[in-house]
């Protein structure tokens, strides 16, 4: 199960560290995936992408408001005071859009028929944010840049479709 | 968006929640708005893929949450919002979809939704959707909640 939960991030965590180095030219580390349950605390800022098909779930792209706010910094080139800008929310919610689009090619491309398809993402922000998923296991991985850390998050259930 | 869209989700509400024991909710308004921003404390949120895509969310306070919780587990106190009252919600989120979606298919559109995500917390904001959204409010003997529904045509 363990094993399970943690090869379900993998495609994530390549699809965050393309677009974070590519797109944002930052430098990024990993730490190691861990398995997170069905309760997720957030940072303060979450982005969140849902996907159905074979694999059917969600995608969360979290990290601090600060962090939000160097990230839309540097996708836009424009100067924000706050989190809860309309620009910085939307910076965030494309973020995790573009990756898991990556991750989803990704997966449909190495395993034909699996059909996953992605629900248009969507950010919220606030004080002790927190995500909880029925019956869904999930694990996480942290990722150290220079922005500040970016947690990713996966549930996933196989739906057999 | 078009308003075939609508019904199905209204119904399946209404179906889900006398199915559970809670006969007097009912639609008590209809707004429309450019884009999803909602700042209730409980938001569960089903995305949907298929012949239409977007979001569906229930929207709602604390107390109401755990006033729901508590009548779809007999009417046992919920004092804490805390993981058996998050599963209730989620739960109820899940088979008003569900429902939603079978009435959709009933009216020849197919779609595959996503399991439930409740996220709570305070002060929140959120920007769901980018697309025009239907914000229905119901009000119920546990309380007031609302179904924000943003679906691409």
């Amino acid at each position: 199960m363990v094993f399970l939960s943690t090869v379900y991030i993998a495609p994530f965590i390549k699809g965050t560290a393309i677009v974070l180095t590519d797109m944002l030219g930052l430098t990024v580390t990993r730490g190691e995936p861990e398995v997170e349950g069905d309760l997720f605390k957030s940072y303060g800022f979450t982005a969140i992408v849902g996907f159905t098909g074979g694999w059917r779930g969600r995608f969360l792209l979290d990290m601090s408001p600060t962090t939000a706010v160097a990230l839309a910094r540097g996708f836009t080139g424009e100067e924000y005071q706050s989190e809860k800008e309309e620009e910085v929310l939307l910076c965030g919610a494309e973020l995790a859009n573009i990756i898991s689009g990556q991750a989803i090619t990704y997966i449909n491309n190495s395993q034909p028929g699996m059909n996953i398809r992605l629900t248009p993402p969507s950010v919220f922000t606030g004080e002790g944010l927190s995500m909880f998923n029925i019956h869904l296991n999930s694990s996480s991985i942290v990722i150290q840049t220079e922005a500040g850390p970016v947690k990713i998050n996966a549930a996933v259930e196989e739906s057999g479709e | 968006m078009d308003i075939k869209y609508i019904n199905p989700f209204i119904s399946g509400f209404l179906n889900v929640c006398s199915l559970l024991g809670m006969k007097t909710w009912q639609r008590s308004s209809l707004d429309r708005q450019d884009t999803l921003r909602i700042e209730q404390e409980v938001n569960i949120i089903i995305g949907l893929t298929g012949e239409t895509r977007g979001n569906v969310v229930l929207s709602m306070s604390e107390l109401t949450a755990r006033s729901i919780a508590s009548t779809m587990m007999g009417g046992l106190p919920v004092e804490q919002f805390d993981m058996m009252a998050r599963s209730a919600l989620c739960e109820l989120t899940n088979m008003v979809a569900g429902n939603s979606a079978t009435n959709l298919a009933e009216h020849g559109t197919q779609i595959n939704i996503t399991p439930p995500t409740l996220i709570s917390g305070k002060n929140l904001l959120a920007l769901v959707s980018q697309i025009e959204t239907l914000v229905i409010e119901f009000t119920g003997q546990e309380g007031k909640l609302v179904i924000n529904i943003a679906l691409e045509s």
